[in-house]
């Protein structure tokens, strides 16, 4: 079980959590006109990386707050979290893209318990 | 094999005689001893028979890794599939082997052994194919099941569990030498330590061998004891014994099971395990290490045992399982053994290493020349016979000459492995050592620090610099102890993984797996057809997927493909190491949320009234609600229904509508934002007045429904569908926060604080009047979709004008507290109108014949406003609302969309059922165009008829025709499509 560090709380069992998918994902303004390809996009397509992601989890059993996160998704491991209203931060600034447990490859779950 | 009692020690007094009954005879032990201990000292040699090919087997190991004494436990609600060599007896224990018909002895099942040449990889794969798919599962799995198999499932089970939280700084896993010393680092430090041991007594290898002479100059015995005194004392330092850490998951959260009654027999009602859930900063793995076997022709004879067992038996237990033992080894491990015997006056009948004599260690060399103890260098064992027990053994010496010895136990080591388990479980990294043959752990991936042999240090030399250096993130004491040991430091071993039998058979076996009888020819086989990848090679075999997890022989499987693919090790991989380490019980995984506290229930204010009044409930999400009301035991539910329907139509009828969602919004901005959530739009909407609103999601498909009060721009009150009231608050509290965090507004559920009673029926006025008299209820005072606020009583209620039934109906909401009182009120002043109660399932009745949809019945995430015929409740000069836009998407805008009818039967004497398809023709000639399905169906006693809600292609076009409504079980039926309304279509009764 992860340890998920609410903006607001603090860290928190994920037990505590719920995921929302993808974040930083806008949705497009309805006063005006949309195209079906831009309103599917937005409805229907989120991305799906192995490594770096923006993620969006609320403290569902908590303060009921959103907030964005970095997961690496080949890890697990929550890198940051921040609030709605703070800028994204730069996926650069963290030191690997994928770093995994075996330095598997970059797609396949790779579960290997000697190094490749 | 017959066994002698040694000297009695601290685990075991011989003057506390237990006696247990196994397999129906009684035997007797000592307290302290394990069932395998205890059935060794009464010297039975058959424990169980094996999986596949039922050959009898007996105990070969000292600890969890035991790959066949399993028994069931009769006097603890027949728990299956236990270990002997680690449960310990009680007074009064009875056991039985599993997996034997009729009896142990004479075992029906054993028959496969004659054909097993037959039953290789992969058998019942090729095997039991045809003819037809329906005899795998009539015929060949039962028969399978039977004769395959461990112990039997318990019908009954007790055994409660409780959870445990622990949130520590370092968890140190093992109790040996090396976590002992780690913990006295710790001793009266700032850190939070939790020590963890699977047994009983901590000290791991100082009780379990001989191979350590002085501690400190003190003997291990007494150094142990002052050590754990220690511990014990420091305040930082917390013991849990008994508990073996199972599982460890990401961002070092252990999971540990504590057997709360070692050695003696479980109190019913008591909790008789702990499941300790631990987060700690950084974990100490020092759970040392486990001992191989080796393959050989018939390698699981009864009285084959690893040395370190043989040993352990001897320091722990004070019982030697034979005078006279032959000891077959490749490495180092099993000198101690050789010692510990002639220490204890005994003597190897005669050891048998593969290594040559220059590589045997000397003090070894010296203590079997002055023994007499004959000794075989270069050699092998070819095989072992016997009769249900090993009777004589076949040595190839270094000439190549055979040698039959007959002995009574064997004793084997083929090299030790580091207890990897936990490490790769945190997704730490493993490399093969090429010198030590075996896997260690060489990259953590998480903060984890391996000690001692479960580092895969095999030798003590380095001992305290290996601890202070990976201890040295710590402010903690360096530390400095002096060992002295009795046999040799440098850990030594020759590669050997199985000796081909002597004379090529179709019956010899080599066994690369005792719990799941794979042999080594199993893996020759896999890999000629291909399964050369070794978890392919596992899944095929079975080899290592018992519940031992082939502690003992995985590593030597490994050894063997890589051998046979002329691989490195390293190449061929490991497979995946995955929690639990060890079984653990689905009662301890479960604690205490079982039975009633599986899910908590939720109950309405009126509960106590529903249950006195032949309320039969049923559950809507984890709310408790009437289904009908029994008027008295006999009648059926069909019964109720419709009597309670055809009330409501004729006088008035009472529902609890309490478990209805309600969500209060207030706020500067609460106006526009309902506009955004909701379809309908609210602005011209007058100040308390109700509206019926649509809640989308951004797919377009309706999500949830309810009443929307408005008692002002700033404050309006939602109900929601009882399953869907969470669900809508988190959906509004979402958009709130992350797309409009511009407007404010706020939500709160009001559910549980306010009790809902629906009132309706053509009599409800006069009910109403008579329970509110001071409350104007005329048409005109108090019209349709209006709602008031009243005070009763001095009790505030808010009373809303509206009906789910197509009655004239009001609903009424109480605060919880005093809703009892006026439900109670209401029942009294009723009684002379007729007023009954009625549960969902009637209401469920009179939508229907009203039309009005339920959500999550009618509707399954894939129909739209436009679907249902509702295109009324869209605000359509609204800019913007949830899944506005995708009710203009080229698949909602579609034309053969499944759409909302009404169907009758065109004999109204047919019968209709949910789930029927509807379809065009009356014969039935597959594939069959399917349009659509039957989502409500009742029998209404107004119409005097079946009628149903159907989802159908184009269906809102095909109003009018004909079509049939099929099920296999009932065939074709007639019907008609018609509009989904069936009573009252003008609404007059409604308005009246």
């Amino acid at each position: 079980m992860l340890i998920i560090n609410c903006p607001y709380c603090g860290p928190r069992d994920q037990s505590e959590f719920s995921n929302g998918g993808e974040a930083h994902v806008k949705r497009p303004d309805g006063s005006k006109e949309i195209g079906d390809r831009e309103w599917g996009e937005y409805v229907f397509i989120r991305a799906n990386p192995k490594g770096l992601f923006y993620e969006r989890w609320v403290h569902t059993h908590g303060c009921r707050k959103w907030f964005n996160c970095v997961r690496d998704t080949s890890t697990d491991e929550i890198l940051v979290t921040y609030k709605l209203d703070e800028k994204k931060p730069n996926l650069n600034n963290f030191k690997s893209v994928v770093k995994t447990p075996s330095g598997e490859p970059e797609v396949g779950s790779g579960n290997f318990t000697v190094e490749k | 094999m017959k066994s002698i009692n040694l000297k009695e020690n601290q685990f075991i007094q011989f003057h506390q005689k237990i006696s247990f009954k196994f397999d129906g005879v009684k035997y007797f032990g000592y307290k302290g001893d394990t069932i395998a201990s205890a059935i060794l000292r009464n010297n039975v040699n058959l424990v169980g028979r094996s999986f596949k090919y039922h050959r009898p087997r007996g105990i070969y190991t000292c600890g969890i890794e035991e790959p066949n004494a399993l028994v069931q436990i009769i006097s603890e609600y027949s728990e299956p599939n236990t270990r002997a060599t680690i449960k310990k007896i009680y007074e009064g224990m009875e056991i039985e082997s599993q997996n034997r018909w009729p009896s142990l002895e004479n075992d029906f099942g054993s028959i496969n052994n004659l054909f097993s040449p037959i039953f290789t990889a992969g058998f019942y794969y090729k095997t039991f194919m045809g003819p037809h798919k329906k005899f795998w599962k009539n015929l060949y799995e039962p028969l399978i099941r039977r004769a395959a198999g461990l112990g039997k499932p318990p019908k009954d089970f007790k055994g409660i569990s409780n959870h445990i939280h622990h949130n520590v700084d370092v968890t140190i896993i093992g109790g040996g030498l090396n976590g002992l010393l780690a913990a006295k680092s710790f001793i009266n430090s700032n850190y939070d330590v939790l020590l963890i041991d699977f047994e009983e007594q901590l000290g791991g290898i100082i009780n379990n061998s001989n191979k350590i002479s002085l501690i400190d100059n003190k003997e291990p015995k007494d150094w142990l004891k002052e050590t754990i005194q220690e511990i014990e004392d420091s305040k930082n330092i917390k013991i849990l014994k008994n508990t073996l850490v199972t599982t460890y998951n990401y961002i070092n959260h252990l999971i540990a099971i504590e057997d709360r009654f070692v050695g003696s027999k479980p109190i019913e009602g008591k909790v008789n395990s702990t499941l300790h859930k631990i987060r700690t900063g950084h974990t100490i793995l020092c759970n040392g290490h486990i001992e191989r076997f080796l393959s050989f022709q018939n390698n699981d004879l009864p009285g084959i045992m690893l040395s370190s067992s043989f040993e352990k038996y001897m320091c722990r237990y004070g019982l030697a399982p034979s005078k006279e033992p032959v000891i077959f080894s490749n490495n180092s491990n099993s000198n101690s053994l050789v010692y510990s015997l002639i220490k204890a006056g005994l003597k190897p009948k005669a050891y048998i290493d593969s290594r040559s004599g220059e590589e045997i260690e000397p003090n070894l060399f010296d203590l079997i020349r002055k023994n007499d103890v004959p000794l075989y260098t270069n050699s092998q064992i070819k095989g072992a016979f016997g009769n249900k027990k090993i009777e004589k053994i076949l040595v190839e010496d270094s000439s190549g000459a055979l040698n039959e010895i007959k002995c009574d136990c064997l004793c084997l080591s083929g090299g030790i492995n580091p207890d990897v388990h936990l490490f790769t479980q945190s997704k730490g990294l493993l490399d093969w050592d090429e010198k030590d043959l075996t896997y260690k752990p060489s990259k953590p991936f998480q903060p984890t620090i391996t000690l001692g042999s479960a580092s895969g240090q095999f030798n003590f030399d380095n001992l305290n610099s290996d601890i202070n250096e990976k201890l040295k993130t710590f402010k903690v004491k360096k530390l400095d102890v002096k060992l002295e040991l009795n046999t040799n430091a440098k850990y030594n071993i020759e590669k050997l993984w199985e000796v081909s039998p002597q004379k090529k058979s179709l019956w010899a076996k080599s066994f690369i797996d005792l719990q799941n009888d794979v042999t080594t020819k199993d893996i020759r086989q896999a890999i000629t057809e291909g399964f050369d990848r070794i978890e392919h090679l596992k899944r095929y075999t079975t080899n290592s997927m018992g519940t031992d997890q082939g502690k003992i022989s995985s590593i030597n499987a490994l050894g063997i493909v890589s051998d046979l693919l002329d691989k490195k090790v390293n190449e061929v991989g490991t497979t995946i190491y995955r929690p639990p380490y060890a079984p653990l019980s689905f009662s301890a995984i479960a604690g205490r949320n079982c039975y009633e506290f599986y899910d908590p229930e939720r109950k309405s204010p009126i509960h106590n009234w529903h249950l006195k009044n032949g309320a039969i409930f049923e559950d809507v999400g984890q709310w408790k609600r009437p289904w009908y009301f029994q008027i008295n035991k006999d009648e059926s539910m069909h019964d109720a229904v419709q009597r309670e329907s055809k009330n409501v139509r004729e006088n008035a009828g009472i529902l609890d509508g309490s478990t209805l969602g309600k969500i209060e919004i207030k706020g500067e901005d609460a106006l526009e934002f309902m506009n955004l959530i909701y379809t309908n739009s609210f602005t011209k909407m007058k100040q308390g007045s109700a509206r019926y609103a649509l809640m989308l999601g951004e797919d377009g498909m309706v999500k949830d429904d309810g009443i929307i009060c408005k008692i002002s721009d700033q404050h309006f009150i939602a109900t929601t569908t009882t399953g869907g009231a969470a669900t809508v608050l988190g959906c509004m509290e979402e958009y709130a926060q992350t797309e409009w965090p511009n407007l404010k507004v706020f939500m709160n559920s009001i559910t549980e604080q306010y009790a809902t009673f629906n009132i309706s029926g053509p009599k409800t006025r006069e009910i109403m009047k008579k329970a509110f008299p001071n409350i104007n209820f005329s048409n005109e005072e108090f019209p349709f979709m209006t709602f008031q606020f009243h005070e009763f009583n001095g009790v505030p209620i808010r009373i809303l004008r509206a009906s789910f039934t197509g009655e004239l109906g009001y609903e009424i909401y109480i605060p919880s507290n005093s809703a009892p009182k006026i439900w109670d009120n209401i029942q009294s002043v009723g009684k002379e109108f007729g007023l009954a109660p009625y549960g969902t399932e009637a209401m469920h009745l009179l939508r229907a014949e009203k039309g009005y949809i339920i959500v999550g019945q009618d509707t399954d995430g894939s129909i739209t406003p436009i679907d249902l015929g509702l295109s009324w409740m869209i605000g359509k000069s609204k800019k913007d609302f949830l899944g506005k836009r995708s009710l203009t998407r080229s698949d909602t805008i579609r034309e053969d969309r499944k759409q909302l009818v009404g169907i009758i039967p065109s004999n109204k004497t047919d019968k209709l059922e949910e789930g029927q398809h509807i379809i065009l023709d009356k014969e039935i000639k597959s594939p069959v165009p399917m349009l659509g399905h039957i989502t409500s169906c009742y029998y209404s006693p107004t119409l005097g008829h079946d009628f149903a809600l159907a989802v159908i292609k184009n269906g809102h076009s095909m109003i009018g025709t004909k079509a049939y409504a099929s099920t296999s079980s009932m065939g074709t039926t007639g019907v008609d499509i018609v509009k989904p309304v069936f009573y009252d279509e003008g609404n007059k009764r409604l308005v009246s």
